[in-house]
């Protein structure tokens, strides 16, 4: 008993360790801006205001900048999901002369370090701009095409698992109803591997969500189509920093994606379950 | 109609009907991915390498001057440059350490849980749920601000338990404590995956295995070691490469927390690197280099290890 | 069978077509077919200390735009001067999704005009009225070659700053030469350990290029069409090792300075911690704002000898329009607005910059005596980095930083850190 209460509390503290920073950010997000400016070590307020999400929200046009990160990700997820499903069918109930090459491949995709694409892709998507504007650079368009591209290879990976545990017997009985094998797919394996679909597409929106780097590159002047974690940047300024507008801004942005993980977190250990098995 | 087929030990029934309908079918579901996979991951990895062969600098790229074709030109300079190999020092120290710290943290604690009241282990999840949440630039941008030399609250609480000297205690200014800051940010947000997988993976092995064990007398560090390490190992395994494939590429939090590579270059890696002479300097041709060494690297050591699980005979 | 093999056929052919076709792609300059009287105008600024005053004058002036052209947008983005090199190059590389219209440095020209980044705006700006007014020497910096690519928007000088009441308090005389410079600061720090002696840091390259300058050194000497690197001459190397020894635990702590720019090494001083700085006219609104502004002084950077003046670096901003620009007209009408009479001098009284137009300049000096240190270093004599294309890659790799904060650090010693920038200034002009 004496044994279980030392190993609990040694957890707790390391809980209020993990916590700390994200507790901090809240904190000095809700913080008076004199109180932030005079460094008051305070862990905690008397008097918290929404003040700083107002700079942030209605000044600094956070708002605009949060529906693009949205839409961006909600982009990805469905296209990379679709394409990543797609070939999680072929490569799991298909028996074809190419299939262990692509597989393997797919698991090499993985590994390639897409930051260092970043100069082809710039290139790329120049070009794509010069005759698809929405796709090209400071659009949109070109985060999720560089996106979808990324997320697949992992997405197929995990999908894997998933499509390839539903049971044989239902495909033959609907290839008995005399169902076609779109239909199949469609109406009875999307379904039934819902649940994968779901934790696959978390690292997809997570993944796009927080990406900076193309962000930072691609969208050369169109500030109407910055990204949340370049606005975020936006806010360090060389003169003394407007804490409270950072961490409000950090608040918004890493609120999305915890309630994402929240609803979904039952789904995580199992996904990566799925992934583990393959 | 013909009749059913004995069971056949294949993946589906579909395969029957394949055999009838031609090899297309299963190309046709891999069409969408392909596509994209070939035009944005393929095609530009071609376009890296190309572009490493060239002298393609800002004239070049805008068309002032013509295009070159220089061969190993640029491996060669890249490779002559002492920068180069603190920067890829740096990289392997740095990745090595974060990949080190990410499994040591998340494992510690992933076995910790198992032994937690439930309220205690929710809780740590809830928090740890949260760090891996956390955006790399929310997450830098929180670190810059906890320690913040003179508004932070990690040098004001140093200060305040009578350690004086870090009031106004700079954390990125030399080297190492640079690296240790952004090193401790990434074990924050990597290590919860590491712990969710690998307490997923031991409550994935059967009690009465352990029981066995315990039975036959062996130690709770011999059942460790020789019952719960091989059976979890294929989750070892994800964990481990992911954090190499991860902390190898690690660009947002070196670029925004020492403020694009710190003192005089100190703290860049390869990626930074590779970024600041491509789009700082203008030098697209040796940026690609760059990136091609950092393509090998990180498939050299993927591939190894995965080499050295499938020779131990598990199978990802 | 036989279908697989025309299939395998039709794949390589599609390759090698693909293959061959992928030489590095080259922006086509051909330049912009529409010139377009309506729709959104992009301007980038820079983003600076304190800058609401600035964006309050740019707001006006956009309103104003915006009032007498109908259908016309103008949008500003203020951009951080650190990440320029980034910024400018992504926009020369795609000028379909460039600016309009951009506020430079007048160092970084060179380099933006070799990228071809800028239109040469000569033609209209020599029917422009006020343009006359801007002097030869000053119109000269927003020109290379034959071109001009933009009008020079406000100039800024660099003297010393430093708090009367500290040196009063401590019996302290003003400097008269550089070296007395350093000792006051030395001086300070002893006695008021918590303050910067002279808040000067290890990337601020001006700050620190009139220590090289004042005792004969060069960052480069021009040879025939090329530069040579002299930064690892005994002059130059005489002004670093001064320098070094402001970035040093008595003078201004490594810990704190070696990575401040020139702004933060001005905060330094606007927020109260620093006896001493090397600020720009730019900053004296800053300055007068705060709660230092009854105690500052301010004169030239005097030179290695009592009365002389520390050559000063003449830079300066132009304003200039992007050569990818489908709004061309509008663009050059925008720059005439901001950079015309009403808002040079409105720039001035909001951010204390020196204006271009000679008229606006007599006016000010008239005016207002805080101005005099700052005209007194301009007629002084005043110096530039290299005009080539190789200094934007020079400062975007931040080989003099780099310089200056190795031998404060420790990491190399005074000729060490020399000799090797001297090696990477020949390797940039070397690359052109």
């Amino acid at each position: 008993m004496l044994r279980r209460l030392r190993t609990d509390s040694a957890g707790l503290l390391i809980t209020l360790v993990v916590a700390f920073p994200l507790y901090w950010m809240v904190l000095s997000a809700l913080k008076p801006r004199t109180a932030l400016e005079a460094g008051d070590p305070a862990p905690y307020t008397l008097s918290p205001t929404l003040d700083s999400f107002r700079r942030v929200l209605v000044v600094e046009d956070f708002g605009r900048y949060l529906l693009n990160s949205v839409g961006v990700a909600a982009a990805v997820v469905v296209c990379s999901t679709l394409c990543a499903f797609l070939a999680a069918v072929a490569l799991t109930r298909y028996r074809f002369r190419s299939r262990a090459t692509l597989l393997v491949m797919v698991l090499i995709a993985q590994m390639v370090p897409v930051e260092a694409l970043t100069i082809p892709l710039f290139f790329l998507m120049r070009g794509i701009g010069q005759s698809v504007p929405q796709l090209g650079l400071n659009h949109l368009g070109s985060l999720v095409l560089v996106h979808t591209a990324f997320a697949t290879p992992l997405a197929i990976w995990m999908l894997r698992g998933f499509v390839a545990a539903v049971p044989r017997e239902l495909e033959e009985a609907s290839w008995l109803d005399g169902a076609g094998s779109f239909t199949f797919v469609w109406r009875v394996l999307f379904p039934l591997t819902a649940p994968g679909v779901v934790a696959t597409s978390i690292f997809a929106f997570i993944m796009t969500w927080n990406d900076f780097l193309f962000a930072t590159t691609f969208i050369i002047s169109a500030q109407e189509n910055q990204t949340l974690p370049v606005a975020l940047l936006s806010f360090f300024r060389p003169d003394e920093n407007d804490w409270g507008a950072i961490m409000a801004g950090s608040v918004l942005m890493t609120l999305p994606v915890l309630v994402f993980f929240l609803f979904v977190q039952r789904r995580l250990a199992s996904g990566l379950g799925g992934a583990v098995k393959g | 109609m013909a009749t059913p087929a004995p069971p056949l030990r294949v993946p589906g029934r579909m395969l029957a009907r394949v055999r009838r309908s031609g090899r297309l079918e299963p190309w046709m579901y891999l069409a969408p991915a392909l596509a994209v996979l070939g035009a944005l991951l393929v095609y530009p990895l071609y376009q890296l390498v190309l572009v490493s062969f060239y002298d393609y600098r800002q004239p070049q790229v805008t068309g002032a001057e013509p295009l070159r074709f220089i061969g190993w030109g640029n491996y060669r300079a890249l490779l002559g440059d002492p920068q180069f190999w603190e920067v890829l020092a740096n990289t392997v120290v740095f990745a090595g350490a974060c990949v080190a710290g990410t499994l040591a943290v998340g494992g510690s604690l992933a076995v910790l849980a198992t032994r937690l009241s439930a309220w205690v282990r929710t809780l740590l999840f809830l928090a740890a749920l949260g760090a891996w949440a956390t955006p790399a630039v929310t997450g830098s941008a929180v670190w810059l601000f906890l320690f913040d030399p003179s508004l932070g609250p990690v040098n004001q609480a140093l200060a305040a338990m009578g350690l004086t000297g870090f009031e106004g205690h700079s954390w990125t200014y030399t080297k190492w404590s640079a690296f240790g800051l952004v090193l401790s940010q990434v074990v924050w947000c990597s290590f919860p995956f590491v712990m969710v997988t690998l307490y997923a993976g031991i409550r994935a092995i059967p009690s009465e295995v352990i029981e066995a064990a315990r039975l036959d007398g062996a130690s709770t560090g011999r059942i460790a070691t020789s019952v719960m390490l091989p059976m979890l190992r294929p989750a070892m395994a994800i964990v481990t490469i992911q954090s190499i494939i991860w902390d190898f590429k690690i660009f947002t939090q070196i670029y925004i927390m020492t403020g694009g590579g710190g003192i005089a270059g100190q703290n860049l890696v390869l990626n930074v690197y590779a970024y600041q002479q491509a789009f700082a300097s203008g030098q697209y041709g040796l940026g690609s280099a760059i990136g091609v060494v950092t393509t090998l690297l990180l498939l050299a050591i993927s591939l190894a290890y995965l080499r050295a699980l499938r020779r131990r005979g598990e199978v990802l | 069978m036989r279908y697989r093999r025309t299939a395998r056929v039709g794949a390589l052919v599609a390759l090698a077509a693909l293959l061959a076709a992928c030489a590095p792609a080259q922006t086509d300059t051909s330049g912009p077919g529409a010139d377009r009287m309506e729709g959104t105008l992009r301007v980038w600024l820079f983003s600076e200390v304190d800058q609401e005053p600035k964006e309050r004058v740019v707001d006006d002036a956009i309103a104003e735009f915006e009032a007498a052209h109908d259908g016309v947008d103008v949008e500003v983005q203020y951009i951080p001067v650190d990440s320029r090199a980034e910024r400018f190059q992504g926009a020369f590389n795609d000028p379909s999704s460039a600016p309009d219209v951009a506020e430079y440095g007048n160092t970084d020209l060179a380099g933006y005009v070799e990228a071809g980044g800028f239109a040469d705006i000569g033609d209209e700006l020599a029917d422009w009225d006020a343009y006359s007014g801007i002097s030869a020497d000053v119109a000269a910096t927003a020109q290379v070659g034959d071109g001009t690519y933009g009008v020079p928007w406000f100039l800024g000088v660099r003297a010393l700053f430093y708090r009367s009441d500290v040196f009063d308090e401590l019996g302290i005389d003003t400097p008269q030469t550089l070296q007395e410079v350093v000792e006051a600061g030395r001086t300070v720090r002893e006695e008021k350990p918590d303050m910067l002696g002279l808040s000067a840091g290890g990337a601020y390259t001006y700050g620190f290029l009139p220590f090289v300058w004042a005792h004969g050194g060069a960052i480069a000497e021009r040879d025939g069409g090329s530069y040579t690197a002299a930064i690892d001459s005994p002059e130059a190397k005489a002004g670093l090792e001064l320098y070094s020894q402001v970035l040093s635990p008595d003078v201004c702590p490594p810990q704190t300075c070696a990575q401040m720019t020139g702004n933060e090494s001005v905060q330094n001083f606007i927020a109260g911690e620093a006896a001493m700085t090397i600020g720009g006219n730019f900053n004296m609104n800053a300055v007068q704002e705060s709660k230092v502004a009854e105690d500052t002084a301010v004169v030239p950077l005097p030179g290695t000898e009592p009365d002389s003046v520390a050559p000063a670096f003449a830079g300066g901003n132009n304003l200039g329009v992007l050569a990818g620009t489908d709004h061309r007209t509008l663009s050059v009408e925008f720059v005439k607005l901001l950079a015309g009479k009403k808002y040079q001098q409105r720039m001035y009284e909001a951010m204390g910059n020196l204006p271009t137009l000679s008229g606006v300049q007599s006016d000010i000096a008239a005016q207002d005596e805080d101005v005099a240190p700052f005209i007194e270093t301009l007629d002084a004599g005043t110096r530039f980095v290299p005009v080539t294309g190789a200094w934007a890659s020079i400062d975007a790799e931040g080989v003099l930083p780099t310089m200056v904060q190795r031998v404060a650090s420790g990491d190399a010693s005074v000729d060490k850190a020399a000799g090797d920038a001297a090696a990477s200034l020949d390797e940039a002009f070397g690359g052109e």
